[in-house]
C-alpha cells in the first residue's frame, strides 16, 4: 500500500494575537514561525466555511502573520470568531525577486500592503533597507493598515504614503498611488514590485513605463480565484500559467501580451 | 512483444488479473454502456461507453480531508481516446493531486483499439486509436485479440502465444489513419484569434450547462468548497460564470470569454505549457452538447479571413 501525503489537509491552529487594523482589516499572528519568503501565500481555512489564499505578512523566520481584509465568507468568519482554529497549508507560490536587484520601488495599493511588509522584514534581516522605496496608497486615512509600523518604517527606509481622499486631520499626500511615481524616477534602472487592485496595477505599470522603468524590471503580484494552491483546480490561469504555480509574482514583460492580465 | 490471444485466452487473462485487482469493464446495462464490476470477459462490451471513465481517477465529488483506502482496480474496455485523456491530465496533476495520484497508481487500464471510427470522432488528428503509452492495449481483429503490455504488466502475458506479426499495431494504425484521414490541426495554437467572432457566435446558443466539461476525458478542473459534511472537491466547469469570480471582479464575465478560455486551454495554453493539445478527438463534448457546439469548428475555422 502506497502512502501519500494529503496536500489538502491543513495544519490547524489558533492565532496567538489578533489586532484590528481598520474597520474591516485585521492582523492575525501564529506562534509558528514562517518558512516562507515575502510574496508567497498560504491557504487559510475554516471547517464548514471554506478556504482562501492569503499572502504572508511576515519576514522569513518571524512569527507567521497575515493581514486580511474581510470581504468573503472565510475572511469575515475569522474576524467574527477570533477564537476559532484556522487551517493552514503552504507556503505556496514564488517570492519577490529582491536579491541582487538594484534599488527596488515597491508600490502597494489597499490590501496589497501585507506582502510588502514581509518584503521590508526580509530585506531588513539582510541589512538591505537602504535599497528599498515603498509607495503605499490607501483609500482614506482610516483605511491605512500598519499605522504603528509605518511610523517606524519611515525612520528606516524611504516610505511614502498617499490617500485617495483625505480628511481634515490628514497632512500628507492626497491622490492615487500613481501620483507618487514621478518622484521615484531616479530609480528607473531598478526594479518595481507592484501589488494591489487590478486597476491600480494597470495604471502603475503605465506610469512606471512612462517614467523610464523597463517592462523586464517590473514585477506584478497577480490575484486570481484559487481553490487548491497547487496547480490542480484549474481556476487561476493567466494564459498558459497557473498563478499558484508560476506566480503569484510575474515579470511584466512575460505576461504583458496576455489580454486577461489586469482583469 | 505482441501476443495473439483467443477469446478464451482473454478470459484467462482477466481471471489472472482478477487475482490482484477488482475487475471492472464497459458493459451494456439498460441500453447504456457503463463501467461496472464484471467477473467474465464475455461481459465486456467493445462499444464506446456512454461516459468517459474519468471518475475512476477523479470522483465527481469527494471529501478531501482524508485520502480513502484505494483498492486496486483493473478496467477492461476503455477506449484509446479516453485513456489518452489520463496521460494528458498526468502532465498537469499527477503527483500534485494526491487523490488522482493514488488512484492512478492503483488502476490498470486495458484499452481497446477501435477498428472503425466512431461518428464524429477525430482521434486521427491526435495520432489515432493505437497508443504509444498504455498499460495493456488490445486490438480485436476477427477471432484474434492482439495484446501488448507496458513492461510493468508484461508478466500477465507470460505463457500466451506471441503473435507471428509483430507489426500488427503499427499496420493497423497506418491503415486506420489512412482510411479515415484527419482534420489538420495546422498550428491551431498560433491560428486561433482572441477577437474571433466564433466565441460570440457559440455564446449565442451555449446554455452554460457544463456538459462539455463533464463529458471530456481531459477536463480536470475541480471546485473546492466546504459544506456541513466537510471540505469537498467536485468536478467543475470553466463555462460557469462563478469559475473565476473573485472579490476583485471577474476576469471572464461574458460567456464568450469563458468559451474562448475552454478552447484556448485545449488548443493553445496546454500546448505551450505541456507540449500537447488537451483533446483526444473523442467527440464526447459534441455528442453531449444540447445545442450542437462542435469543437471541430474551432480547428477548421478560417481565422485569417476575419
Amino acid at each position: 500500500m502506497i502512502t501519500i501525503k494529503n496536500e489538502y489537509l491543513p495544519e490547524k491552529m489558533k492565532p496567538i494575537r489578533f489586532r484590528m487594523e481598520t474597520d474591516d482589516t485585521y492582523t492575525i499572528v501564529f506562534s509558528k514561525r514562517t518558512m516562507s519568503h515575502a510574496g508567497q501565500f498560504y491557504m487559510l481555512s475554516v471547517d464548514g466555511v471554506g478556504e482562501s489564499p492569503i499572502s504572508v505578512a511576515s519576514g522569513f523566520g518571524n512569527p507567521l502573520t497575515f493581514s486580511i481584509k474581510a470581504v468573503g465568507s472565510v475572511t469575515k468568519y475569522i474576524m467574527d470568531h477570533r477564537d476559532s482554529a484556522i487551517g493552514l497549508r503552504g507556503p505556496y507560490g514564488n517570492a519577490w525577486p529582491w536579491k541582487g536587484a538594484d534599488h527596488i520601488v515597491a508600490i502597494a495599493g489597499g490590501i496589497g500592503i501585507p506582502p510588502i511588509k514581509a518584503l521590508i522584514e526580509d530585506m531588513e534581516s539582510e541589512g538591505n533597507l537602504g535599497d528599498l522605496t515603498v509607495l503605499y496608497g490607501a483609500r482614506s486615512p482610516k483605511d491605512i493598515v500598519y499605522k504603528n509600523e509605518i511610523e517606524a518604517w519611515k525612520k528606516e527606509l524611504d516610505f511614502r504614503i498617499t490617500v485617495d481622499n483625505g480628511d481634515p486631520s490628514w497632512k500628507g499626500n492626497v491622490g492615487v498611488v500613481t501620483t507618487l511615481i514621478p518622484g521615484v524616477e531616479r530609480y528607473k534602472n531598478g526594479s518595481a514590485f507592484v501589488i494591489g487592485p487590478p486597476i491600480m496595477m494597470k495604471f502603475s505599470v503605465q506610469e512606471l513605463i512612462k517614467h523610464g522603468f523597463s517592462p523586464e524590471n517590473i514585477y506584478l503580484s497577480l490575484e486570481r480565484r484559487m481553490e487548491c494552491g497547487i496547480g490542480v483546480c484549474g481556476h487561476c490561469n493567466i494564459g498558459q500559467w497557473y498563478v499558484c504555480e508560476s506566480g503569484p509574482i510575474f515579470r511584466y514583460s512575460d505576461v504583458m501580451n496576455e489580454p486577461e492580465v489586469f482583469l | 512483444m505482441i501476443y495473439e490471444l483467443t477469446e478464451k485466452d482473454m478470459e484467462r487473462l482477466l481471471q489472472k488479473i482478477g487475482e490482484e485487482y477488482d475487475v471492472f469493464g464497459s458493459k451494456e446495462e439498460l441500453g447504456e454502456v457503463v463501467f461496472s464490476k464484471i467477473s467474465s470477459f464475455s461481459e465486456v462490451s467493445e462499444k464506446k461507453s456512454s461516459y468517459s471513465p474519468k471518475d475512476f481517477l477523479i470522483k465527481r465529488s469527494e471529501n478531501i480531508l482524508e485520502i480513502p483506502r484505494v483498492e486496486k482496480k483493473a478496467v477492461f474496455g476503455v477506449k484509446s481516446c479516453d485513456l489518452r485523456g489520463f496521460y494528458l491530465m498526468d502532465l498537469q496533476i499527477l503527483n500534485k493531486d494526491p487523490f488522482y495520484t493514488v488512484r492512478r497508481q492503483n488502476t490498470l487500464f486495458i484499452n481497446f483499439v477501435c477498428t472503425e471510427k466512431c461518428p464524429g470522432g477525430f482521434c486521427t488528428s491526435f495520432g489515432g486509436p493505437v497508443l504509444d503509452d498504455y498499460d495493456i492495449q488490445v486490438l480485436h481483429i476477427g477471432q484474434s485479440y492482439f495484446v501488448e503490455a507496458d513492461p510493468r504488466y508484461e508478466g500477465y502475458l507470460a505463457g500466451f502465444r506471441p503473435a507471428l506479426d509483430q507489426d500488427v499495431f503499427v499496420k493497423h494504425s497506418e491503415e486506420f489513419n489512412r482510411k479515415y484521414g484527419k482534420i489538420e490541426l495546422n498550428g491551431i495554437e498560433k491560428r486561433m484569434k482572441w477577437s474571433s467572432k466564433l466565441w460570440t457566435e457559440f455564446a449565442n446558443y451555449c446554455i452554460s450547462c457544463g456538459a462539455c466539461n463533464y463529458s471530456c476525458p481531459t477536463c480536470y478542473c475541480i471546485d473546492v468548497y466546504d459544506d456541513e459534511t466537510g471540505r469537498k472537491k467536485e468536478w467543475d466547469s470553466c463555462i460557469l460564470e462563478g469559475f473565476t469570480r473573485t472579490a476583485a471582479g471577474n476576469v471572464r464575465p461574458d460567456l464568450s470569454d469563458r468559451l474562448r478560455q475552454r478552447f484556448y486551454h485545449k488548443f493553445k495554453y496546454y500546448k505551450l505549457s505541456k507540449g500537447e493539445y488537451l483533446c483526444t478527438g473523442c467527440n464526447r463534448c459534441v455528442d453531449d452538447c444540447p445545442v450542437d457546439i462542435d469543437i471541430k469548428e474551432v480547428i477548421t475555422h478560417d481565422y485569417d479571413k476575419e
